[in-house]
């Protein structure tokens, strides 16, 4: 084990030294390929060991250490985490490409067009770089042709990694909160693009329930949900129709949800007397009045369950607010005529 | 070496179209006009990044092909300049321009297109700079492709770096993603009318640069396979183009439906299929028999021209003109016969019958049902007759073709003789027959196989090989019915000389020698032994051991197949010969 850890923290190293040392320069096509089997290699140990949590920590610690030695000798060094080892290569491949002294023949090796186009699995370094642009550029080909698909193939990808990887955390005994540490920081680096976030998460918990871990990664993630109050918003507001109807008829978590973020909505409605009909003060949302017609109907058509005992309570909150059957006096009762129309 | 020849000849003819280059203008002055050019380039790329509209998606695809002879140019002008300062003073709208259609996903899916642009790029690294033009020039090279590697939106970064999921991993994994729904709704919604569909066949022009992409071949093999009307409407000739291309040079494999649908849209691609498989037979020099049919059936256009009569037609007309070209290549008759036993069996599985005159349009009309029977179908006893008959029908055709010397009759002879190629299974009978006819019958038989071997009577000479031919026969005939043995080597000699080629002067193809050699041997009526050391002797001295190898498990397949008639332990005796030439130094 020691052995491996040395391993481990050498190859670390390595990934500072080809990012950032002026050493690369030196470097010719057998460096390269030693480097990149060396990557190859910590991909491997982190395969064989992710789900033992014992040689994980150690390896965690161990980490650690090279991390802050590696942050004196760079400075602004971005440290290596054990799960980046499962994308070794590509860190390496990075760090290389980023680093000013990279000599020119290293650039047209990685340039280069691979020779076995479809599995070049690094297995030869030579164009490894054509070989991801090939790829990038063949979604982005493709990706107006695909535009008409619910959440999207980027989406629903992503959503699939994020239940492969929330069901790895789980099954792993890993603590809750740890969990919930991961999302947060998923959600945090990625606030620039709110509204794929939220197709990530529907893709997420629309993917097929098959294994038990899958199931109980959905519950997590509507768990987690309940307690992001901004995020459940916007997953309500931003997602297309039929995505949130699908949500709405295969959670019952979900449902709830969005059965009590429409309630609050109605409950922030005033009756603007000048305009002639009802407004969201609140600062926070732009929901209209038709649009929140539409989406309770819309919850109805997803679980026509809901609607009865939906409608029950919205006749007893237009009792509480006098039952008088005039426009503007009650959202309820306006919103129920507006529902039985 | 000279059918090689002819068939890369053939392929030309059909690459031609493809190169259109602008180089017409370029060499009264090439310096200007490039820079011209390259205005004419750059507009394009900056109107090409400007919109994501199916417009300008439709627009680049349609350049692609110009485009690629540009950047060659590009890259041919960076190669001969001697540093990047100069180009770059020359030409200063060309970083520019390369940095743009570094950006646009259409120039850097194509292996081509995205192989010159990196060149052309890279070619613009000094290593060891001089000036700040340089400098500048190798820090943008070093930018620009780091950037077009590694750089991805906000969420796949973010959620790439959080799962520990390699870049290249995820993005196959969308291309994936992709191609399926793609192929699903493409194969589900076979109305074209429904707006998925629509958007997919109105946007098929992005499948031109994807043709060179294994990955994309469900999805492509799907489009394919839609009901002719709609793609025919949709799908432009580009596409069919880069498919065929794509598949004789990046090997991209379409599932066996697709490709029969890519046969019936693209001509260029049925041929390039009939040019390989001929190719791959007659470069493999002996062919197996076995071997052969096994290649013919992997290729699927026995199926395709079953399916569709004008796939087999059109692979007729190819055949034709190989043949015209090289009619004593024995590889390519093999090529055609198996073709054609192929095609029948798989038509005489379709229901309904189609009409076999539909098959053989051009074919004289009453030899064809007789040509087309195969032997086994028949008494053994009719078949000499049968043999006769057909003979004397072609001997007829013969001397109207031969001495009308007019292109219609010439026409009708070639046809019957590419029939009798295509139904070549009674060219063999006649051999076997031949070993058991009395002196009297052999005639018409051996004036059949002359007619087979040398179609054309160049210069009258057919009377003059038949009289060979004869003469080859009535050796084997004393031979394989002497009484005295061992044979004395004086009886072999004038047998030997016959299989000897000589150039100088015509006589039978020894082919056709060898071919009776080989069947007397194993059907005479001598010991086995006996037969076997006349064979061996012959077959010694004259240096045909491969030949008449392969003769006999061509025999050997045909006996197996049921297709000729047996006597008694022919396996045993085939066998056997195959033993001694096998075991001879």
């Amino acid at each position: 084990m020691e052995a491996v850890l040395k391993n481990v923290s050498v190859t670390v190293e390595l990934l500072a030294v080809a990012a950032r040392s002026n050493a690369v320069s030196q470097w010719d096509e057998q460096t390269l390929s030693r480097a990149f089997h060396w990557a190859k290699y910590c991909e491997h140990i982190y395969s064989r060991f992710h789900n033992n949590t014992a040689i994980r920590r150690v390896m965690e610690q161990q980490l650690q250490i090279t991390n802050q030695s590696l942050r004196h000798v760079f400075p602004g060094y971005s440290h290596v985490s054990f799960s980046d080892l499962r994308r070794c290569q590509h860190v390496l491949l990075v760090g290389l490409l980023n680093n000013p002294e990279l000599p020119i023949t290293i650039m047209k090796t990685l340039f280069k067009t691979p020779v076995n186009i479809i599995n070049n699995d690094f297995e030869d370094v030579t164009g490894i770089c054509s070989h991801l642009i090939r790829c990038k550029s063949a979604c982005k080909v493709l990706r107006p042709l695909s535009a008409l698909s619910a959440v999207g193939a980027d989406a629903e990808v992503q959503g699939e990694m994020l239940m492969e990887r929330l069901g790895a955390m789980l099954s792993q005994g890993n603590e809750l909160c740890r969990v919930e540490h991961f999302l947060c920081s998923v959600l945090q680096d990625s606030e620039g693009a709110v509204q794929h976030m939220c197709l990530v998460i529907a893709a997420a918990l629309l993917t097929a329930k098959g294994s038990a871990e899958q199931t109980a990664s959905q519950d997590f993630l509507l768990e987690w949900l309940q307690s992001r109050h901004n995020l459940l918003h916007n997953l309500c507001t931003m997602l297309p129709s039929a995505i949130l109807k699908e949500l709405a008829k295969g959670h019952q978590k979900f449902r709830d949800s969005f059965c009590h973020m429409l309630k609050k909505w109605a409950t922030e409605m005033e009756y603007s007397i000048t305009e002639g009909e009802w407004i969201n003060n609140s600062t926070n949302t732009t929901v209209t009045f038709q649009k929140l017609t539409e989406f309770f109907l819309l919850l109805f058509e997803a679980c026509p369950s809901v609607r009865r005992n939906t409608e029950e309570e919205m006749r007893l909150f237009k009792i509480s607010d006098g039952d008088f059957d005039v426009q503007g006096l009650s959202v309820w009762g306006d919103l129920l005529s507006e529902l039985n129309k | 070496m000279e059918l090689l020849f002819f068939l890369q000849g053939f392929r030309c003819i059909f690459q031609m179209t493809e190169l259109q280059p602008l180089s017409q203008l370029q060499e009264t002055d090439e310096l200007s006009l490039n820079v011209q050019e390259m205005q004419f380039w750059l507009d394009k790329a900056v109107a090409w990044g400007q919109a994501d509209s199916p417009d300008t998606r439709k627009d680049t695809c349609r350049h692609l092909s110009r485009l690629r002879n540009f950047l060659q140019q590009i890259l041919t002008q960076i190669n001969n300049t001697s540093s990047t300062a100069e180009i770059m003073k020359k030409f200063p709208l060309l970083g520019q321009f390369l940095g743009r259609l570094c950006w646009n996903p259409y120039v850097t899916v194509g292996e081509t297109s995205r192989q010159l642009l990196f060149q052309c790029i890279l070619g613009l690294y000094t290593e060891h700079p001089s000036n700040a033009v340089e400098k500048k020039a190798n820090q943008w090279i070093q930018k620009v492709l780091c950037q077009l590697a590694t750089e991805d939106d906000v969420a796949v970064q973010a959620l790439t770096k959080h799962m520990g999921v390699p870049a290249k991993e995820y993005h196959v994994k969308v291309l994936q993603k992709m191609v399926m729904w793609l192929k699903e709704n493409v194969e589900n919604n076979h109305s074209s009318q429904s707006e998925v569909n629509q958007s997919i066949l109105s946007g098929s022009e992005v499948f031109v640069p994807l043709a060179t992409f294994p990955e994309a071949s469900p999805v492509i093999g799907a489009l394919l396979q839609q009901p002719m009307t709609s793609i025919s409407d949709s799908l432009n000739e580009d596409f069919f183009d880069a498919l065929s291309s794509s598949q004789s040079r990046y090997g991209l494999q379409l599932e066996k439906q697709a490709l029969v649908s890519l046969w019936c849209h693209s001509l260029p691609s049925l041929e390039e299929a009939v040019l390989s498989l001929l190719k791959s037979v007659t470069c493999s020099g002996s062919a197996a028999p076995q071997n052969l049919e096994h290649q013919v059936t992997k290729s699927f256009l026995p199926e395709a021209c079953a399916q569709h009569c004008s796939i087999f037609l059109v692979v007729s007309d190819i055949f034709r003109s190989v043949l015209k070209q090289n009619e004593t290549s024995q590889p390519v008759r093999s090529v055609v016969q198996t073709v054609t036993r192929c095609v029948l069996r798989e038509l005489s599985l379709l229901q309904p019958q189609t009409s076999l005159k539909d098959f053989f349009p051009q074919s004289p009309s009453s030899l064809l049902v007789p040509l087309l029977t195969m032997p086994s179908e028949m008494p053994q006893e009719a078949l000499n007759n049968h043999l006769k008959w057909l003979s004397s029908s072609l001997q007829r055709l013969a001397e109207d073709g031969d001495e009308g010397c007019s292109t219609r009759g010439r026409h009708h002879l070639f046809e019957a003789w590419f029939l009798l190629v295509q139904c070549a299974h009674w060219v063999q009978m006649a051999v076997q027959l031949l070993v058991t006819s009395k002196p009297e019958d052999r005639d018409p038989l051996l004036w059949l196989l002359t007619f087979y071997h040398h179609p054309t009577n160049k210069w009258h000479q057919r009377a003059l090989q038949l009289v060979r031919v004869r003469e080859a026969w009535d050796h084997l005939h004393t031979l394989f019915s002497a009484s005295v043995f061992p044979v004395p080597a004086a009886h072999l000699q004038p047998l030997i000389t016959l299989l000897s080629v000589k150039p100088q002067q015509p006589s039978p193809a020894p082919s056709l020698t060898l071919d009776l050699l080989v069947h007397f041997a194993v059907f005479c009526r001598l010991k086995l032994n006996v037969s076997a050391s006349i064979l061996q002797t012959v077959v010694d001295l004259s240096g045909l051991r491969d030949g008449a190898a392969c003769v006999l498990s061509s025999l050997h397949l045909r006996v197996q197949e049921g297709s000729c008639f047996k006597s008694g332990d022919v396996h045993l005796r085939i066998r056997e010969l195959q033993k001694t030439i096998t075991q001879m130094n």
